[in-house]
């Protein structure tokens, strides 16, 4: 079965129906006509140039921009004209500026839907904690805080557990991650997509950095100006197959280092490597070293977590009454299996001894990644996406 | 009599009228605020409103004070009823001007997710805008008392209660030795009670405004 199949027989959650936006003033439609099926559970992504209309063809679905013409299908039910406010509290909503309220503490932006719903007092706090911890923020450290004194990503975070206060079905997200570093954005979205892999909800994505759509999406939607839909597939598809110049454009170069964004470092198995506990004696590390055919082993503490490498040198230079703990290297190339294989060989290239170390989500090491078994992941995939576009071009009458 | 022996003689006076003072200025500014934030959360979205509500507000300001009391003397007779009218009028400016410098100074993505969140009109104006917007307009109150605790001081001319009465017995002495104690410890009384209210206005403001805008 090919993913095109699954997503036929999905719900759908969201039906956009001829739906159009004309801004008083201007000339042209800012969304033209627009017909757009969103699927329940699925991240579909809008995507294109500034000024084609994302954000517009977003707003609409929540209403905070009202369509000129067209209508908005929720669940079934025709939401064009029911009202808004009570719309809105079944969508969640996070914008890139985060608006979180700064007179209020961070638990009482978390608890503003619950609020509204009319929820009582234990659910709501319970609510509260349950989504501050899914977003990997302490509620004891930061239930109490204000925005003010939060990062950048905090905030942000703090967004998304907001907008899923009142555990609506739909979430709409403009450029949720759009301010922030790239680093702490690399991180967020990892973090987001653990979240829906919890949460799975139907989610409508506008970015405009195609990068963050191939990862993000099960569904990309790519924009021409006036929003008009270049092509709507899912991400393997969109870079096997664009459908013309423009989206191939759009995609720009390097299509298959991209596709590197789409495989998991938990889908392949990570390899084994000779390790050591912290607490094993500098003769004993020799010993096992010398019977590895690796260049170096890792130390790993107590808990399974890495501590560091050692390379033969410096176990030679090592006293005896040294302890590993001292010695060797801290290791800086380690990614979780959310990381995608970008980000593995982006560790890779840096790294001292040509892998990368796999931990879980507990921080144990798993093993590592080297660049064989990207390359061959990258063939199979290329492999499999060739096979796919055969297919799709025999399936036509 | 030096100006201390003065302030001992006459020292319940100066409590009195200080009372009588706070308690015309206090009233007033009350009501100026209540009149005043209902206009500005009125007019604040409307550019046209907004503009004429301003420069009718402001005009009332440049009325020369003892002009509108004694206008006021036909319709509202003498004391305390023209003088807080008046009082009133005159505070309306500095919370009008505040309040729509406030509302409009609310972060426009705060209000877009208060929106997206689904609370109503009414709930974003108490729940988001004037909280937010609380700190701004309180300063306009604040400076409100200001300039009426100076205005109230002529009120004496129509009986109006208050410190003026020292300040106004002293103009009709000029020449006696008493006159010029009389009007240092009418302007006294009006500085502590300017002190006063400020250390009242810090307070309030520190107790009313959330800690995440501080
Ligand atoms: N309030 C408005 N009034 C008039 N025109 C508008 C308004 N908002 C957007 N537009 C116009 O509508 C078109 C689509 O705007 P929209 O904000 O939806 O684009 P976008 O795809 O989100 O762009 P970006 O990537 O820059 O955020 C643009 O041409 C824009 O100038
Ligand atoms: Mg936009």
């Amino acid at each position: 079965m090919t993913s095109a199949d699954s997503h036929e027989t999905r719900q759908v959650m969201i039906r956009l129906e001829k739906l159009t936006k004309h801004y008083p003033g201007q000339q042209r439609n800012a969304v033209d006509g627009l017909d757009l099926d969103i699927n329940e559970g699925e991240i579909v992504v809008l995507v294109g140039p500034s000024g084609c209309g994302k954000t517009t063809t977003m707003k609409m679905i929540n209403r905070i921009i009202e369509p000129t013409s067209g209508r908005i299908i929720l669940n079934g039910e025709d939401v064009t004209r029911t009202d808004a406010d009570q719309l809105r509290r079944r969508i969640g909503y996070v914008i890139q500026q985060t608006g979180l309220f700064p007179h209020m503490t961070i638990g009482e932006n978390v608890a503003t839907v619950p609020k509204l719903l009319g929820w009582d007092k234990s659910r709501t706090d319970a609510r509260v904690d349950e989504l501050l911890n899914m977003v990997n923020m302490d509620p004891e450290i930061f239930r109490h805080r204000y925005p003010k004194q939060l990062s950048g990503g905090q905030q942000q975070r703090i967004g998304v557990a907001r907008a899923l206060g009142g555990d609506p079905t739909v979430l709409l997200m403009d450029e949720p991650f759009g301010a922030i570093d790239p680093i702490t954005r690399d991180r967020l979205q990892n973090e987001f997509l653990r979240v829906q892999s919890e949460v799975r909800k139907t989610i409508v994505f506008v970015t405009h950095d195609i990068d963050e759509a191939i990862k993000m999406g099960d569904r990309i939607a790519i924009f021409k100006e006036g929003s008009q839909l270049a092509q709507y597939d899912t991400p393997e598809q969109i870079l096997t197959a664009p459908a013309d110049d423009f989206v191939a454009e759009f995609i720009g170069r390097g299509a298959s280092l991209k596709r590197l964004n789409l495989s998991y470092v938990g889908d392949i198995d990570p390899r084994p490597w000779p390790t050591v506990s912290v607490s094993t004696s500098i003769a004993e590390a020799r010993e096992t070293l010398r019977n590895a055919a690796e260049s170096a082993l890792i130390v790993v503490d107590e808990a399974g977590r890495p501590h560091s490498w050692v390379s033969p040198e410096e176990l030679n230079r090592a006293g005896e009454g040294s302890s590993l703990k001292e010695i060797g290297q801290t290791p800086r190339a380690i990614v979780e299996p959310r990381a995608t294989l970008s980000d593995a060989l982006n560790e890779l290239i840096a790294a001292r001894y040509a892998v990368t170390l796999v931990v879980d989500d507990t921080g144990k090491l798993q093993g590592v990644v080297d660049i064989e078994q990207i390359n061959d992941s990258i063939r199979s995939m290329r492999a499999s996406a060739v096979t796919e576009a055969r297919a799709s071009l025999g399936g036509e009458p | 009599m030096s100006f201390l022996e003065f302030l001992e003689t006459r020292s319940s006076d100066m409590v009195e009228l200080g009372l009588e003072h706070a308690a015309v200025v206090g009233l007033s500014v009350l009501l100026a605020t209540i009149i005043g934030v209902t206009l500005g959360v009125a007019t604040y979205q409307r550019a046209r409103a907004r503009g004429m509500v301003l420069a009718i507000t402001g005009a009332i300001l440049t009325i020369p004070s003892f002009a509108l009391f004694i206008l006021l003397l036909g319709p509202l007779g003498l004391g305390w009823p023209p003088t807080v009218v008046a009082l009133t009028l005159y505070g309306l400016m500095p919370v009008v001007r505040n309040t729509i410098t406030g509302l409009r100074g609310v972060d426009p993505a705060v209000l877009e997710a208060a929106k997206g969140m689904g609370l109503n009109r009414r709930q974003r104006l108490l729940r988001i805008e004037l909280p937010l917007a609380w700190p701004v307009i309180i300063t306009g109150v604040r400076v409100t008392t200001l300039v009426l605790l100076g205005i109230t001081a002529i009120a004496a001319i129509i009986n109006g209660p208050g410190y003026g009465e020292f300040i106004f017995t002293g103009l009709a002495r000029v020449g006696t030795p008493v006159a010029v104690n009389l009007v240092l410890a009418g302007a006294l009384g009006v500085m502590i009670l300017a002190v006063l209210f400020d250390i009242l206005f810090y307070t309030v403001r520190k107790l009313t405004t959330s800690k995440g805008i501080q």
